[in-house]
């Protein structure tokens, strides 16, 4: 089936059979690997993207389903000016990374929270953030910094 | 290959599922995925249900609420029209990339015991509309489970809708429930009241309903009787517990042992009357 959809601002149309994963179409076909897998079931959040501006996960999504749709990756968050984008800036800064691996599905949802909830209190996202598992931080550092990256894009500290 | 198509309209989609037995419906996926990826299920085609714009979305009639089958249950679990029992049902299933996949038709046709919309639907006495090429009839949510995964839905049938009655949208409701953490869990128990205050802060109505205590999710009809009427103090309440933990019928599987399941329903069930009631007497 010809799957047709916007993948971080760029036209896509790809040949896929029509039960294939998104996550395999993005990784595999697409060659993004930005995006994880974990569990494959969607209980670790490592595969979020964003679809039509909604975290989701990639694992669970058939192929189909990003039909006509308008998608984000990991790959799309910053601009492409060469910088990275203020939520990647502050999981830097907070050494809210440690293995990586749920990176990535961490700043998917945070992007998604932060676009509508620009001033998100400390349990808004932890709420946000439930869907994705970290083995390694504890969590505490990724929520300073999400809320470190919440603080600069208001415009109220530079990074 | 396995085909996938998007029907536009409800008729197209059961032609599709009537010239493809081996085809299926398919909402948000996330439970037919699990089970395809497990080489548990290879339906061929799937029906794509959730872009038919009649399934979509909250709507008001003169009978109440009606709520279409491939709603999102993000949408559900922010909708202040919605009675708090069923908002806090699908705000607590898995995530927010789950419930923003998940639709409330496929929380019910999956018919799991621990479904999370289930019993506040069951409390609610709403009313599942079913449409196939025969025709259209309606089934109460109570009477739609035959057992675990089984349901008086026939292969040609679609959920298109859930209708709420108005009577039903006042009054004070609650959902409780329990699992191994918090956020992303499958109920090991949970719990959905509805109550309604009448004269002399006495309970008027009131309709209780449990999950994954039993083979389908149960009315606790004898634990509502004995609060019917009362003043809902703190004996009548450990009354109604300890009756919630006798007309259930749990088993032992890999999330709880059914002697767990049957000493916490009494604390679920305080908790939703408590709050509840606090409700209830507010909008009074
Ligand atoms: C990680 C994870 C966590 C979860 N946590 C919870 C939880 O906490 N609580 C909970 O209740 N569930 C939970 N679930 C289960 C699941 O997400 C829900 O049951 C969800 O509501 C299913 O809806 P869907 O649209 O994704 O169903 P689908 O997978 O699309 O469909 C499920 C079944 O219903 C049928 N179907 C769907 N729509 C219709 C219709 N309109 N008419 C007729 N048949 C239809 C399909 O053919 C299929 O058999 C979880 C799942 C995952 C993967
Ligand atoms: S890989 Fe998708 S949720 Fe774990
Ligand atoms: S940094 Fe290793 S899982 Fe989160």
């Amino acid at each position: 089936m010809l799957i047709e959809f916007n993948c971080n601002g760029k036209d896509v149309s790809i040949e896929a059979p029509p039960q294939t994963r998104a996550l395999d179409l993005i990784r595999d076909q697409l060659g993004m690997t930005g995006t994880k897998e974990g569990c494959g079931r969607g209980e670790c959040g490592a595969c979020t993207i964003l679809l039509d501006g909604r975290p989701v996960n990639a694992c669970l999504l058939p192929a189909a389903k990003l039909q006509g749709c308008e998608v984000m990756t990991i790959e799309g968050v910053s601009d492409g000016s060469g910088g990275l984008h203020p939520i990647q800036e502050s999981f830097l800064d907070q050494g809210a990374v440690q293995c990586g691996y749920c990176t990535p599905g961490m700043i998917m949802s945070a992007r998604a929270l932060l676009e509508s909830n620009p001033d998100p209190t400390e349990n808004e996202i932890e709420e946000a953030l439930a869907g994705n598992i970290c083995r390694c931080t504890g969590y505490g550092m990724i929520i300073r910094a999400v809320l470190q990256a919440a603080k600069v894009l208001r415009g109220e500290r530079k990074r | 290959m396995t085909d996938y198509i998007f029907p536009s309209t409800i008729e197209e989609a059961l032609q599709a599922r009537v010239a493809a037995p081996e085809g299926r419906f398919i909402g948000g996926g996330t439970d037919l995925m699990v089970l395809m990826a497990a080489d548990m299920l290879s339906p061929d085609p799937l029906i794509d249900i959730s872009r038919i714009p009649e399934l979509r979305g909250i709507r008001e009639t003169e009978e109440g609420l009606e709520i279409g089958a491939a709603t999102p249950l993000a949408e559900l679990a922010s909708d202040p029209r919605l009675p708090s029992v069923l908002v806090q049902g699908a705000a607590s299933v898995g995530s927010l990339q789950i419930r923003n996949l998940a639709t409330v038709g496929g929380n019910i046709c999956n018919a799991s015991p621990c479904g999370d919309t289930i019993t506040p639907l069951i409390v609610l006495e709403g009313e599942l509309v079913l449409i196939s090429p025969a025709g259209r009839r309606e089934v109460a949510v109570a009477e739609f489970f035959t057992g675990p995964k089984k349901t008086v839905l026939n292969q040609d049938e679609l959920l298109a809708g859930i209708k709420i009655p108005r009577k039903n949208l006042s009054g004070g409701s609650s959902f409780k429930k329990i699992g191994q953490r918090n956020g992303q869990i499958i109920s090991q128990v949970n719990v959905a009241v509805w109550v309604k205050v009448k004269a002399g802060r006495k309970v008027g109505e009131i309709r209780a309903a449990a999950g994954s205590v039993g083979p389908v999710p149960i009315p606790l009809l004898k634990a509502a009787a004995t609060l019917k009427g009362s003043g809902m103090t703190p004996g009548i309440i450990a009354d109604a517990a300890r009756l919630a933990s006798i007309e259930i019928s749990p088993i032992s599987d890999v999330r709880a042992t059914a002697d767990y399941r049957r000493s916490v329903i009494g604390t679920l069930l305080t908790d939703a009357l408590a709050e509840a009631w606090a409700e209830a007497e507010g909008n009074n």
